[in-house]
């Protein structure tokens, strides 16, 4: 017999799931960044214009729950205006999109192509490509982060935001650990069904109810218990561009984390693939 | 002889559907193992257990002398895997796709992905997503034999290919085993298994209807009867037949000799109580037809119901 070699041995897999998947979506990540960018670039240099004492006035004349589901109340200062306008409305809505789309994609998306069954027949396991996934989801979202803090920062001066370094630090990391949340929400369901469309529907519902939890709960002093349901009201409440970071609100974002890390892990190992 | 898969009592069930039922089969090394069915007899099913992407419900399975679930990822580089549907959307070129894939599996040779491609007659620049079905099937095939694993578990492998390239694959099945490697491969198509395999399974519905080497297959089954027979009348022809409890489907075609008449019919087991029936009266031409394999499947179908 000339076939003699019983091939036990082989070239580590480790980190090869993961690469493949930060990589082979270039397009996509260069899209998300355009995206941001432009969201950006368009926004802020518009603040100099807006922090007058005209807006002030008009502010004030508004009524007080809508300017506070907007999250207006502090739209004249540097800080407020880049929280209200990309924080916590158009940005929030593009890491959510971008982070699901990412968590729905590496497993349920993969597990119906049929891509997952190939390559989990060969040296890759169910833990390991369950973590790689969740590594790669976290860079590209680290990646995102890189591009939004360095492009505010440069804007900083130009559009006289008066912006901390370390406060925007602070915010950037709570606006990419609710996109995280999306996206592991998205894994986990996606890890636990294998269908793409049900991990579309958890990383966008948790998305869409904690920002209906901190509208609604703002509105009225009775509803204030629904802050505490808030995602996003744990990442933005104590404003972080403003105040510098709130430890205990990234403690409660990273903790739901960490249960749909475990689910996903959980999920892929224990589970039948599906064709 | 060394068993490289077995299963015994093996079962699969989702919720109360049953995908496959008390499975037992062996598989030698170095030979080349058919499974056959029609679509939904739970071959897939069976295959996927063979590398962990599903577990079974019950029953025992040993692959490579380990377990699936226990043996995990090292003992997957020792086997070569194509799946029943190779849906590939990657944009990377065929070439960049099985580069990917090799470092996910064991030692790929030098020159061995152009080697294979070359055989098949696939174009790796073109991008994967834009290739045809039959194209995507030879990625599949490349990737799963471009480690040369001891064990090859290929399902519907010769589904896409053209007959041309379908004799190129059976040419490699037959290769690799010459080399020592062992084949487990299923089909719908039955000739496929009947110049490749050693031996076969037959499912239907989940479960193992028939199970030996190709040969022993065709002796269980049914052979087709053909003759001409001279000097007697149609009714005594017919009454004699008919007596003939291994006899089915006997039809008297009448010739422009109403003497002559030709006779067909279907021989189900013992041969010899037949042909002595038929001696008894004036021969003029006598044709047993060996059943083809597909004859004998429907006909263990039949049985199984």
């Amino acid at each position: 017999m000339t076939h003699a070699n019983p091939q036990t041995a082989g070239p580590t897999t480790v980190g090869r799931v993961f690469l493949r998947l930060v990589f082979d979506g270039w397009r996509g990540m260069f899209g998300w960044i355009i995206g941001i960018a432009a969201v950006l670039g368009l926004y802020l240099p518009l603040y100099p214009s807006i922090a007058s004492d005209q807006m002030t006035e008009l502010i004030n004349n508004l009524p007080t729950e809508l300017v506070e589901v907007l999250g207006y109340e502090d739209v004249v200062t540097g800080a407020g205006y880049t929280q209200a306008t990309f924080f916590g409305l158009l940005g929030y809505v593009l890491i959510a999109i971008a982070a699901t789309a990412w968590g729905a994609a590496f497993i349920a998306g993969t597990e119906e192509t049929g891509r997952l069954e190939l390559t989990l027949a060969h040296a890759v396991g169910r833990v390991q490509y369950a973590t790689e996934s969740l590594a790669a989801l976290l860079a590209k979202l680290l990646m995102l982060a890189l591009v939004v803090y360095l492009m505010i920062w440069a804007l900083n001066d130009p559009s006289e935001l008066d912006l901390s370094a370390a406060n925007l630090l602070a915010v950037t990391i709570a606006w990419a650990s609710l996109g995280l949340l999306s996206g592991t929400a998205a894994l986990a369901v996606g890890a636990l069904s294998g269908r793409r469309l049900w991990a579309i529907a958890a990383g966008a519902g948790v998305a869409v109810l904690g920002y209906l939890f901190d509208a609604v709960g703002s509105t009225n002093d009775d509803l204030q218990w629904l802050y505490d349901l808030s995602p996003y009201h744990w990442a933005y409440g104590n404003s972080p561009l403003a105040q510098g970071f709130d430890w205990a609100g990234l403690a409660l974002l990273w903790g739901l984390c960490a249960v749909f890390i475990a689910l996903t892990i959980y999920g892929l190992a224990r589970r039948d693939i599906l064709g | 002889m060394v068993t490289v898969v077995e299963t015994r009592a093996l079962t699969k069930r989702y919720g109360r559907h049953v995908a496959v039922q008390n499975i037992g089969l062996q598989v030698q090394r170095g030979s080349v193992f058919g499974l056959i069915g029609p679509n939904g007899a739970g071959k897939t099913t069976v295959l996927r257990m063979l590398v962990d992407i599903i577990r079974p419900t019950a029953g025992e399975l040993s692959v490579l002398g380990e377990t699936p679930r226990r043996a995990g990822a090292a003992m997957r580089r020792r086997i070569g895997y194509l799946p029943g549907d190779v849906n590939l959307t990657d944009r990377v070129s065929g070439r960049m796709f099985l580069q990917h894939i090799a470092q996910l599996s064991g030692v790929v040779a030098e020159h061995k992905i152009d080697q294979l491609a070359e055989r098949l007659e696939l174009d790796m620049t073109r991008p994967v997503r834009d290739l045809s079905k039959g194209n995507r099937q030879k990625l599949g095939l490349i990737q799963a034999f471009m480690h040369e694993p001891e064990l090859l578990i290929l399902d519907e492998p010769t589904s896409g290919l053209d007959p041309l390239m379908q004799r190129e694959f059976l040419a490699m099945v037959r290769e690799a085993s010459s080399v020592g490697q062992t084949i487990v491969l299923s089909s719908h198509i039955l000739s496929e298994i009947q110049h490749a395999a050693d031996d076969v399974a037959v499912l239907a519905q989940g479960r193992l209807v028939a199970h030996g080497d190709v040969a022993s297959l065709r002796l269980t089954s049914v052979a087709r009867l053909g003759a001409v027979i001279a000097d007697t009348d149609a009714l005594t022809l017919h009454t004699r037949m008919q007596a003939l409890e291994q006899l089915e489907d006997v039809h008297i075609h009448p010739t422009p000799d109403d003497r002559i008449h030709r006779l067909t019919a279907t021989i189900r087991g013992d041969m010899d109580p037949v042909v002595k029936a038929l001696a008894t009266f004036q021969i003029r031409d006598l044709t047993v037809e060996e059943p083809d394999l597909e004859e004998s499947i429907i006909d263990l179908y039949a049985r199984t119901k």
